[in-house]
């Protein structure tokens, strides 16, 4: 046949036409066979185009560039987001330009309004004041809000701070990068990719006074549907001749997704606060209890507080994108809550060691011999308060850290009574395994007397603690009966919706661990008067601390997954 | 000149408290890229660059492609194209990345006994594929044998491939998705003018002081003419026909937002109004064009009254676009799928040519009735693929072409077939029947993007023989296919497309093609080799050969391009419209047709034609209340979204999973919530989406983009019995609450 006969004639003399095609695809002539194009100086070519979309004039004192959205010149093509993506240089998945719809009006009158959006480069930039190592700066002359890469450290905290979902993480790189305005392009004359690419003109850069800014943000008519602009004060402009109809929305509006949990936070958050929590309780028992049943209990607890105190502080840096940079977590003290937290948290383990030390010194006889243990014994309480108060301290910064991004879930007074109540409850609970620790490591009357006196107090403690948390938490939901898709609704519709699991196991271990256990206890001591016998009672206390630290940090989950992050219109989404 | 500050921050342990500089923030570098370009990111800056067309829609911009050692790195708008402007869409500029996928065919599959795809050489695929062809052609005929081609592909390929399969392999039977497209506007043009020709150049978007978009939209589906639209000076009237608020709608100054499938009703009402009250250019109509008035006396039942009723507009809307017509003195007609995915698509795009006849406004700057094509090279296609027309736009039934063309192809004249080939509806219903036993497909999407599409896999898995030639090895219908043939892309090979407005590009070859994927010429040119009749093809040694034959093809026709010398000369002039005969000098950069009045019919008049509209095939039922519009849904989107969905970053910027628009007042009766998710079903298939509950879309209808697979599962199978083209725009359906 004659297939066969060229095919197998083909190939037995030499490169067969399929070697040839092959080698032919992997040529690149065009460079060759087209005219090369000349590598040449002055102006880029795109220049005709952006010319009036660049100012006349740099910014003056008490001005600055801002960007300038002509939404009737929005089509929606999104040309911008991948201008911006290519010009620049991102990887793969990165966009630092988003493109939003929104939708509204009659039957007889719809309306959609695509809206294109980036960095608003803030008179207050919420991400430049959050940012524990300054890697934030705004330029004093362009007003630009640039992001140093290299002094960043990840901790992501921008991202959380940031009203309009700006400062994107990169995982891989262990960092946030964000749109600069190409502020290199502007300092030679070039119009940001944006603009270059846009093929309706319609965004523009513009110099504004920021007196203006401020002016404009009390009125607040930034965009329909974007974060209200007088937390951070952005200068964008958003122009438009039209109308918008009073319903227009975001298509995006009723997406209400879980947002992400930050593990590492979790464990941080909810440990601080217990070892805060049991240190402070310590400080209580130091005050109420005579001197000899203190100093029985005061090692164990403090070694348990301690202990879980550190772990906390290891777990916060699994959060950072480069945890090798830690260090320069404190160098934000002036405007980040961050930064107060770190500091906090380190004075506190400074003070938590040498004061653990000391009670181990002062429940030995021996210690008595060390040089100085008396004046350091006599001082344990006035330490034990240092370390309590330092360590309310770091708790309150960690509360000031969620206030500051101003979302509704995290205001002050809802995270004020949630991390103080997780104080309390983890606290009490964990002294309460302290103090069953120590019943199982010594044997003698003392001890058994110590055990059968606070027992009942800390049950009722815990159980006053308890019942007050998970009521509190429960006050979510009531959210659900706003007729508006307020923050605090999203927030009670995913809790109650599709992150209910977390929710039902947050309250059966709540209520298992700081309410049944505790009044099951009571209830035996008022009708013996005694404690459950042996066993019972350690796995008894085993179950209430483990209840109580899960349905915290379940809790803390929800504190994360369920909260109404802001951000500026978006497109259609599940 | 350092000063003291700066060498104080640049001391090593300052720099590790406050890092200004350093491994981060080199990668995010820029300097001048040279070139024209401005600022590039420093590891992508060229060391030449080159101009190519892009190869996504029929728009056909020029991309500027960074060149590292021959090789594209990067890519940006040319500023100097006479098309783009400097501007191109998401698409365009994502055209590289799209290359790069995983998903890729980088060797070509056969499907092995176990029923899984198996790679092998090309010479074994090649052996296999010319033994299952010739025994399907020996035990069932030649002509049981098919293929599909497209609207991708560089025009010398689809000569080619045309040449190849009619000539060489004994094929009758062989179209092109452009059938899903443009036939009507083929059909129409033809009919009307003589000639498959859109008369227009992109500069009339902007001469125009009113333009008329009928089920069009270009804002989303074609950025870039609409750039031109928005360039306009003449604070022109827009006036968009479409039953639905689109961002082209959002534009306009008048919106018509008509009943679906009532728009060539509205045509003949307009025309009735402009025939009443004498708004006609006699001189032209009498000059230029015949059946005029057979035309009046047709329209004469299409009063307000009845189109009122049939359009569900107000009465002075109707006669507002009527007078907005005739006051204006430049009105360009515009239509795109609306018109042509209909089952009287034909009629209704004559509907439209008609208006622009009778009151002049064609072969004037800012005129004309345009239709905007879909695919890069829908229009080579049409003229070149040698489908449904012999090579050129010449006539298979014709014995005089027949002589011409294989005089030109130095072939013996009775290779070449005197029948027309069936259209992709009938080669569909061929394999129904079991008269079609085997199908090639290339470059398109049958399993995603054919009507019905339940009832069109079931054809697909009737075949003895499918072969699937493509860049993808996973698309819908390359996961049916017996044997993929790993194609090279766009960028990767070389040849010319011709966009709407009839403008040659030329196509580079930048990138190496992943494995052993080959050019769709050099497959061609191996079935060829191994089918034993590449002495037929012996001439065409590579793409630039095939051009120079399709010149000579295109001699002595409407779309004679002689005078375009080679790929160089289009590319030094940023393209070259047809007609371009030898001798004409460098033509103008931005030039229309019919500016003398002249058509291409052998009178040289253009024709009036007309037809009583009908109802819709499937019209709404009390159990499938809804008509189902189908369209694009997004500027990052590209049909059945082979090549957009391997962008990571086009995939941000549309909705990766379907939705439906729906209209707030359905949504209340059925009380649906807002991102519900819900079933849309017809008789024929039922997808899931979630529910947009927004007006754009009125109360009775709903809206699902073309891009997601189960789309066409609820299509009807109905087709213009001229153009044979499907109507994908409307059938009936109803809806599913999942909780009930």
């Amino acid at each position: 046949m004659l297939l066969n006969d060229q095919g197998i004639g083909l190939a037995s003399a030499g490169p067969t036409l399929v070697d040839l095609f092959l080698r032919e695809q992997q040529r690149l002539p065009a460079v060759d066979r087209f005219t090369r194009e000349i590598d040449r100086v002055g102006l880029p070519d795109q220049s005709r185009y952006y010319s009036t979309l660049l100012p006349a004039s740099p910014p003056g004192p008490g001005q600055q560039y801002a960007f300038e959205v002509d939404l009737d010149r929005c089509s929606g093509c999104k040309g911008c987001v991948v201008a911006c993506h290519s010009l620049n240089g991102l990887d793969e998945l990165e966009t630092w330009r988003d493109v939003g719809l929104l939708i509204g009006g009659s039957e007889l009158a719809p309306v959609m309004q695509h809206v294109t959006t980036a960095c608003h480069h803030c008179l207050e930039p919420a991400c430049l004041n959050a940012c524990p190592v300054n890697a934030y700066e705004k330029d004093a002359r362009t007003g630009i809000v640039k992001h140093l890469d290299d002094q960043c450290f990840g901790c992501q905290y921008c991202t959380l701070a940031c009203p309009y979902d700006v400062p994107k993480y990169h995982a891989k790189k262990g960092i946030v990068r964000k749109c600069d305005m190409c502020s290199n392009r502007l300092s030679q004359r070039e119009a940001p990719a944006c603009v270059q690419a846009c093929p309706h003109s319609a965004i523009a850069i513009r110099v504004v006074d920021v007196s203006r800014v401020m002016e404009n943000a009390e009125v607040d008519d930034f965009l329909p549907g974007a974060p209200e602009p007088h937390l951070t004060l952005p200068t964008t402009t958003y122009k438009t001749n039209r109308v918008f109809p009073r319903n227009m929305l975001p298509v995006d509006y009723h997406s209400i997704n879980a947002q992400h949990p930050h593990w590492p936070l979790i464990v941080m958050l909810v440990l601080t606060q217990l070892s805060v929590g049991a240190f402070t309780v310590g400080c209580w028992l130091d005050s109420s209890l005579d001197a000899g049943s203190a100093a029985l209990l005061r090692p164990y607890q403090a070694t348990c507080a301690l202990l879980l105190g550190l772990l906390a502080l290891g777990a916060s840096t699994c959060h950072l994108g480069r945890p090798q940079y830690a260090f320069r977590g404190i160098l934000g003290l002036r405007h980040s809550w961050l930064s107060r937290e770190i500091l906090a948290f380190g004075l506190f383990s400074g003070l938590a060691v040498p004061y653990a030390a000391v009670c181990w010194l002062s429940s030995r006889p021996s210690g008595l011999t060390v040089p100085g243990a008396t004046t350091l014994i006599a001082a344990l309480p006035a330490l034990g308060m240092g370390v309590a108060g330092v360590g309310i301290a770091g708790v309150f910064c960690s509360v000031m850290i969620y206030v500051f991004t101003k979302r509704e879930l995290w205001n002050i007074e809802r995270t004020l009574v949630r991390f103080g109540l997780t104080t309390a409850v983890l606290g009490i609970a964990t002294t309460w395994l302290s103090l069953m620790i120590l019943g199982v490591v010594v044997h003698d009357p003392a001890t058994s007397q110590l055990t059968h006196e606070l027992t009942p107090v800390l049950a009722r403690a815990l159980l006053v603690a308890s019942a007050l948390k998970l009521a509190v938490d429960l006050t979510l939901l009531r959210h659900l009966a706003n007729f508006r898709h307020t923050p605090l609704k999203r927030s009670a519709l995913l809790v109650a919706g599709v992150l209910w699991r977390y929710g039902a196991v947050r309250l059966v271990a709540g209520t298992v661990g700081g309410v049944f256990i505790p009044l099951w206890i009571l209830d035996e001591v008022s009708r013996t008067g005694s404690l459950p016998g042996g066993w019972f009672s350690i796995v008894a206390t085993l179950i209430v601390w483990a209840g109580c630290l899960v349905g915290e940090l379940l809790e803390r989950y929800l504190f994360f997954a369920a909260v109404s992050a802001p951000r500026m219109p978006g497109g259609v989404r599940p | 000149m350092t000063t003291l500050a700066d060498k104080i921050s640049q001391l090593p342990l300052l720099s590790l408290i406050h890092q200004r500089d350093g491994r981060l923030t080199r990668e995010l570098l820029q300097e001048p890229g040279g070139f024209g370009l401005g600022q590039v990111p420093s590891r992508l800056k060229p060391d030449s660059t080159t101009n190519m067309v892009c190869g996504f829609c029929s728009t056909g911009c020029g991309l500027k492609i960074h060149l590292r050692e021959g090789e594209a790195v990067n890519l940006s708008p040319s500023t100097d194209h006479p098309v783009n402007l400097g501007m191109a869409c998401p698409k365009g500029w994502e055209a590289l990345s799209v290359l790069d996928s995983p998903d890729r065919a980088a060797t070509p599959l056969l499907r092995n006994s176990r029923g899984t795809m198996e790679p092998v050489s090309w010479d074994a695929a090649m052996q296999e594929f010319v033994r299952r062809m010739k025994a399907v052609q020996a035990e069932h005929g030649p002509h049981s044998v098919a293929f599909i081609s497209t609207g991708q592909m560089p025009t010398e390929e689809m000569a080619l491939l045309g040449s190849l399969a009619k000539f060489g392999m004994g094929i009758l039977h062989g179209d092109g998705n452009t059938r899903q497209c443009m036939a009507t506007s083929v059909v129409a043009y033809k009919q009307a003018f003589g000639f498959d020709a859109p008369p227009y150049t992109y500069a009339d978007f902007e001469e125009s002081d009113a333009l008329i978009f009928v089920g069009s939209n270009p804002c989303i589906a074609h950025p870039i003419m609409w750039e031109r639209v928005m360039r306009n000076p003449h604070s022109p009237e827009i006036i968009v026909i479409d039953p639905r608020m689109t961002e082209t709608a959002m534009c306009a100054t008048q919106h018509l937002a008509i009943k679906p499938k009532s728009d060539q009703s509205l045509l003949y009402a307009i025309a009735r109004i402009l025939i009443k009250n004498n708004w006609l250019d006699q001189a032209f109509l009498d000059a230029s064009t015949e059946g005029f008035a057979e035309f009046a006396e047709f329209v004469e039942p299409f009063d307000l009254a009845r189109a009122v009723t049939d359009t569900g507009l107000q009465a002075e809307q109707i006669e507002r676009l009527a007078k907005t017509i005739h006051e204006r003195q430049r009105v360009s007609f515009w239509w795109t799928m609306g018109v042509n995915q209909s089952y009287q698509g034909v009629r209704t795009a004559q509907a439209i040519i008609n208006l622009a006849l009778m009151t002049g406004n064609i072969g004037r700057p800012g005129t004309g009735a345009n239709s905007i094509t879909g695919q890069c090279n829908a229009m080579g296609s049409r003229l070149f693929s040698n489908t449904t027309n012999l090579l050129g736009g010449h006539d298979f039934t014709n014995p005089a072409h027949r002589q011409k063309i294989a005089g030109i192809l130095q072939i013996d004249e009775s290779l070449i077939p005197t029948q027309n080939s069936w259209a992709y509806h009938e080669i569909m219903e061929g394999i129904l029947s079991g008269k079609i036993r085997a199908l090639w497909v290339i470059c398109t999407n049958t399993a995603h993007s054919w009507i019905n599409q339940h009832v069109a896999r079931e054809m697909l898995d009737r075949l003895d023989f499918l072969v699937v030639q493509d860049m993808y090895h996973t698309t819908e219908t390359a996961q049916l296919a017996d044997m993929v043939l790993p194609a090279a892309g766009w960028g990767e090979k070389e040849g010319t497309f011709i966009n709407s407005e009839r403008r040659f590009g030329v196509l580079k070859k930048v990138r190496k093609a992943p494995g052993q994927a080959l050019s769709d010429f050099n497959i061609f040119k191996l079935v060829s080799h191994y089918w034993g009749c590449d002495s037929l093809f012996d001439r065409w040694n590579a793409p630039a050969d095939v051009f120079e034959t399709l010149k000579e093809c295109s001699k002595g026709t409407p779309c004679d391009f002689t005078g375009i010398e080679d790929y160089h000369a289009i590319d030094a002039q940023g393209g070259i419209q047809w007609p371009c005969p030898a001798g004409s000098g460098i033509p103008a950069q931005e030039r229309r047709l019919f500016a003398d009045g002249v058509f291409y019919r052998e009178n040289g008049r253009a024709k009036f034609l007309f037809e009583a509209p009908r109802p819709m095939p499937e019209a709404p039922t009390r159990e499938y209340p809804f008509i189902l519009l189908t369209g694009r849904g997004s500027a990052s989107q590209w049909h059945t979204q082979t090549r957009t969905s391997k962008s990571a970053v086009l995939r941000k910027l549309y909705p990766e999973q379907p939705f439906v628009e729906i209209n707030p007042v359905d949504a209340r009766a059925m009380s649906i919530r807002p991102n519900e998710w819900i079933d849309v079903a017809s008789q024929r298939g039922q997808m899931r989406v979630m529910a947009l509950i927004t007006p754009a879309v009125a109360a009775g209808q709903l809206f699902i983009p073309m891009h997601y697979e189960a789309t066409n599962r609820l299509t009807d199978a109905v087709f213009d019995p001229y153009s044979k083209q499907p109507s994908y725009k409307a059938c009936a359906v109803r809806v599913l609450r999942l909780n009930s």
